[in-house]
């Protein structure tokens, strides 16, 4: 209930934004000694030892993210990117600052989410559909281009067990891009399958960015960036570095690079 | 009539947007529903949770060859041994005393399953927590809810053996369905505060082990109520599960009408379990994705 006054408190969200960060910052905090036991909870009282280390993942990050624009985020490795995404995503919770997302939000974190190996293809694409945010209902219309487009028509009741990591990456994909968002959050696994099939992917993606939907792509493949990106960002430590035209970005990414080794 | 269409597109783009809006703060996530109450979650994730708790049966019965018959057949082997010890060693005066051990030994292994299982429910999926979010108290809920469906199954075997053994069968038995309802919502109060420690303290499932056998014998299921010492009985009666058990046999076995009291006791006891499990679970849900 304090949760939706807090909404209805912020002023009147701008409708031109899919994403708006302000102020993100999120703190890790590292123990030296990993507890996870009630018993190694007892000893660290008794022994006194509580000491760990903070680390800070995301520093002040504050940017926009337009409807129907392709944002990219690059940085090294550790440099919160996937921290600003599970934000982004709900999965974690900010220390502080605000993140608005206005619209149906598709978290592409990973593909196949919550399948389970002893069910079968038709299964678990109902199972994924659902955890996806589609309804029963949504899934049995969808259910027929879903095998098409995922090539597996003839697996349909095969247990996923026994299907290649291949396979179950082109079902997973294949359902998940029935989810029709508004924002998609892709954290690199526009790489799936084959060749044939990765081209079909970007096909899809291609025809999901004309279709004005907003993507924000977390990636390492800057050429990929380049080619799809209206704009980017470029953080280090947790912190926006540089951002906007991708060719500046990444240049500006390129030099820092180079000039550490 | 382009342009037309383009400004109803935007409307209705709009309109959209502002049913989807989710805004993130350190206080949590707040999907921006119009008019979202509460429990809006529930109509918005009823399929996600009906096909969690599906899976999960079908899962649990697919991997073993007797599959679903040996959930029925394990508390009826167990209340044959039971039945032979209490019977014939200590020997205690109590009327249909087979029913009487069945009857406790299904609703404890309620309990018991529903906890023991729900409590491993969020660490056993962890892609579910930190791949994409959805409200984590499904996980629990759907877990829950399988074990629930198991625990009405076994009562529907118990049915005939209620004729055959002679139980005195009355209009009250139409209130069982209403005191399992309140017994769910006892296993998930306790399962979502199990469930949250879980994945902080993760030889709970250890300690909780031991509280589930001392359980057992701290309600009356394998022997009859009277024979607990009478200055003990006070603090005995404390304990909703006895309640529960000896609500459940009055309603299946001896047909008496529900008890006022023990009723709103058991009302109150659900209640308060929810509110707590709530307040923990939610509490800790914070750092799930960082500590799974």
């Amino acid at each position: 209930m304090a949760g939706n006054q807090y909404s209805r408190n912020k002023k009147n969200p701008d409708h031109d934004d899919a994403i708006v960060v302000e102020n993100l910052s999120k703190q890790f905090r590292i123990p030296h000694e990993r507890k996870i036991t009630v018993y190694q909870h007892l000893a660290g009282l008794i022994a006194g030892s509580y000491s760990y280390e903070i680390f800070d993942a995301l520093k002040d990050v504050s940017f926009t993210v337009k409807h129907g624009e392709t944002f990219g985020v690059i940085g090294p490795n550790g440099s919160g990117k996937s921290t600003l995404l599970k934000i982004l995503a709900g999965v974690l919770y900010p220390d502080c600052g605000t993140v608005q997302m206005n619209g149906k939000i598709a978290p592409f974190l990973e593909l196949g989410v919550g399948f389970h190996p002893d069910l079968t293809a038709e299964e678990n694409i109902y199972l994924y559909g659902a955890i996806m945010g589609l309804t029963k209902r949504m899934v049995a219309s969808k259910y027929e281009e879903i095998l098409d487009f995922a090539e597996l028509k003839r697996f349909e009741n095969m247990k996923l067990k026994n299907f290649s990591s291949g396979m179950a990456v082109r079902l997973a994909f294949s359902t998940a891009i029935q989810t029709n968002p508004d924002i998609l959050l892709v954290d690199e696994v526009l790489a799936v399958g084959d060749e044939s099939f990765q081209k079909k992917c970007s096909r899809k993606i291609d025809e999901i960015r004309r279709a004005g939907k907003t993507i924000l792509i977390v990636s390492h493949d800057l050429g990929m960036v380049q080619k799809l990106c209206e704009r980017c960002i470029f953080i280090k430590n947790g912190t926006i570095i540089s951002s906007g035209d991708p060719d500046m970005v990444i240049e500006n990414y390129r030099k820092t690079l180079s000039s550490h080794s | 009539m382009h342009s037309m269409d383009s400004i109803y597109h935007l409307k209705r783009e709009k309109l959209l947007f502002t049913k989807y809006q989710t805004v993130r703060s350190p206080r949590g996530s707040i999907p921006g529903i119009p008019l979202g109450g509460n429990n809006m979650w529930l109509m918005q994730y009823r399929d996600l949770i009906w096909n969690l708790t599906i899976t999960d049966l079908k899962v649990k019965y697919q991997s073993s060859v007797l599959g679903f018959a040996w959930s029925l057949l394990n508390p009826l082997l167990m209340m044959l041994v039971l039945y032979f010890v209490f019977a014939n060693v200590f020997r205690f005066n109590q009327e249909h005393f087979a029913l009487y051990i069945l009857v406790g030994i299904i609703a404890w292994r309620f309990l018991a399953n529903g906890t023991s299982t729900a409590m491993l429910s969020i660490v056993a999926k962890p892609s579910l927590v930190t791949k994409i979010y959805i409200p984590r108290h499904i996980l629990v809920l759907s877990s829950t809810l399988s074990t629930f469906i198991s625990s009405i199954l076994e009562f529907c075997v118990l049915i005939p053996l209620l004729f055959i053994f002679g139980a005195n069968i009355t209009p009250y038995i139409l209130f069982f369905p209403i005191a399992h309802a309140i017994f769910f919502f006892i296993v998930y109060g306790l399962s979502l505060v199990l469930a949250a420690l879980y994945v902080y303290y993760r030889d709970l499932n250890q300690i909780w082990e031991v509280v589930i056998q001392l359980g057992f014998f701290l309600a009356p299921i394998c022997y009859p109520i009277t024979i607990v010492p009478p200055q003990f009985l006070p603090y005995y009666v404390l304990n909703p599960v006895t309640i529960l058990i000896e609500t459940y046999r009055n309603f299946l076995i001896y047909g008496l009408p529900p008890g006022l009291r023990s009723m709103a006791y058991l009302v109150i006891s659900a209640t308060l379990l929810m509110v707590i499990g709530k307040f923990v679970f939610n509490r800790l849900e914070r750092r799930f994705a960082e500590v799974i």
